[in-house]
């Protein structure tokens, strides 16, 4: 399984880059993060829950944490900040 | 450093979206975040009164930059969660945590490495009664036999077993700050539980948010001092201590533990499953009350079946620790606080622990398989 081993905010906090140990280097919007964050708060509990989340377009990543061995917590300057984001599902955002 | 109270203490100043409730009582505190000195803050109001509301915003940003220790501050005003805060009432707002900026939710805490302690590795199980803590308990003195320096975390809340095995029945003192508790000693080993704060048969009766917090204290508010391992004995299961523990520290390893028998390794199974998913290392299986030997006629039974757990690891790709046999002698000491590695060290079973020990201690050495370094977080 590809491992990251670099994570960058950039660009003012717009940009979410990772590089992964396979030479792979996936770039994600803070926007595409924010609006598909696996949050339940967006997600749901089921796929006939999920919340369209709109007027993200200036939103911004203010701090991102480590989460044990398996994920990131991404904080969005517009305080939400309960999505765990996965190794797999940073990948699967970036398609 | 800008300390989160000093700037709540800076926000008291400023009058609320209804022009008069200080900000950090007004309910509309949505987030906030504080990083070397940089401050972000979010306040949920009512999209229609975005521009009526954009001098609060202002004085809010100016007397965050006032507090000490603060080198940017950054405030949004966000129409967020505007539906949970509903017509901002007073009663409303002082039921949710009276006030205050909400916390991190329960999307998980981040997780930060212990100041001083190398390697965190899991006790685990999935089913209980199989020996979990009586293996902790001597794997812990075995490493310590081995010249590491050893903690043992007591995670199992609602049954913790830490105290009796170690024959610890006194209460840890405060340190010298009056915040932390410093852990007690015994074979060479500094061992916290939740049991040496309570009284025993005293029943813990919590939630999972209680879990969670009391798990972070015995973490990070104990003077564990300079360790190479601390050993986390954990409930059985794969519930809210599992997850805290896999979320709230970067874990070196899991060590499963077994009995031979299908029940038992069904659980198994799943435990092995979560460490997967949540890319926790596997250090290894370890067979407990592998086989039996009778003391009268020296005849072998194997009670629970035998070599179930090697072939299940064998089967899962994880390492095979060894295997302990059940002893009369590995319980009464356990039961009288002895832990057999130290007080029976030339006997059998003293040396299958000190055997898993040793195979622990190399792993760690040399990383256990598929560990890979935390990603580099770099923030623009």
């Amino acid at each position: 399984m590809a491992w990251p081993t670099d994570i960058t905010v950039t660009d003012k906090g717009r940009t979410l880059e990772v590089v992964f140990d396979d030479g792979e280097t996936v770039r994600l919007t803070a926007e595409r993060l924010r609006v598909e964050s696996p949050s339940a708060e967006v997600q749901g509990h089921s796929p006939s829950q999920k919340r369209i989340v709109t007027g993200k377009e200036n939103v911004a990543i203010v701090d991102v944490q480590p989460i044990g061995n398996y994920a990131i917590k991404i904080v969005f300057d517009d305080g939400h900040d309960t999505g765990l984001y996965s190794w797999d599902y940073l990948r699967k955002l970036a398609g | 450093m800008a300390s989160r109270d000093e700037v709540v203490a800076a926000l008291g100043k400023v009058p609320g979206p209804d022009g008069k409730t200080p900000l950090p009582d007004s309910g509309a505190i949505s987030g906030l975040t504080i990083r070397d000195g940089k401050v972000f803050l979010a306040i949920v109001i009512d999209p229609t009164r975005a521009k009526a509301l954009e001098p609060m915003r202002a004085r809010a940003e100016a007397a965050i930059k006032a507090a000490p220790g603060v080198t940017s501050a950054v405030v949004t005003l966000t129409a967020e969660a505007a539906r949970e805060i509903g017509g901002g009432a007073p009663a409303h707002a002082h039921a949710h945590g009276g006030g205050q900026p909400r916390q991190h939710g329960h999307g998980g805490r981040s997780s930060a490495p212990i100041p001083g302690v190398r390697h965190i590795i899991a006790v685990a199980s999935g089913k209980g009664g199989v020996g979990k803590s009586t293996v902790a308990c001597n794997l812990a003195v075995g490493l310590a036999m081995l010249g590491l320096k050893v903690g043992v975390l007591d995670a199992d809340l609602f049954g913790p077993s830490m105290p009796k095995l170690f024959g610890i029945m006194v209460k840890p003192e405060l340190a010298p700050d009056g915040q932390k508790l410093v852990p007690l000693e015994a074979y060479g080993v500094k061992v916290m539980s939740i049991g040496f704060l309570i009284e025993e048969g005293a029943p813990v009766i919590w939630r999972g948010p209680m879990v969670m917090s009391a798990l972070n204290q015995l973490l990070r508010e104990v003077v564990w001092g300079e360790l190479d391992v601390l050993v986390v004995d954990m409930p059985p299961g794969t519930g809210d201590t599992q997850l805290t523990m896999a979320q709230n520290v970067p874990l070196s390893g899991a060590v499963i533990v077994s009995t031979p028998q299908d029940l038992a390794l069904i659980d198994a199974r799943r435990g092995i499953a979560m460490f997967k998913q949540t890319h926790v290392p596997l250090i290894g299986v370890v067979e407990n009350m592998s086989y039996f030997i009778c003391p009268h006629c020296g005849g072998r039974t194997d009670i629970f079946s035998h070599a179930g757990a090697h072939r299940e690891a064998e089967k899962l790709g994880v390492p095979f620790l060894g295997e302990v046999p059940l002893d009369i002698a590995i319980r009464a000491n356990s039961d009288d606080g002895r832990p057999v590695v130290a007080s029976l060290p030339d006997s059998g079973h003293a040396g299958a622990f000190l055997e898993i020990a040793r195979r622990v201690a190399q792993t760690l050495e040399a990383g256990a398989p598929g560990a890979k370094p935390a990603p580099r977080i770099h923030i623009g």
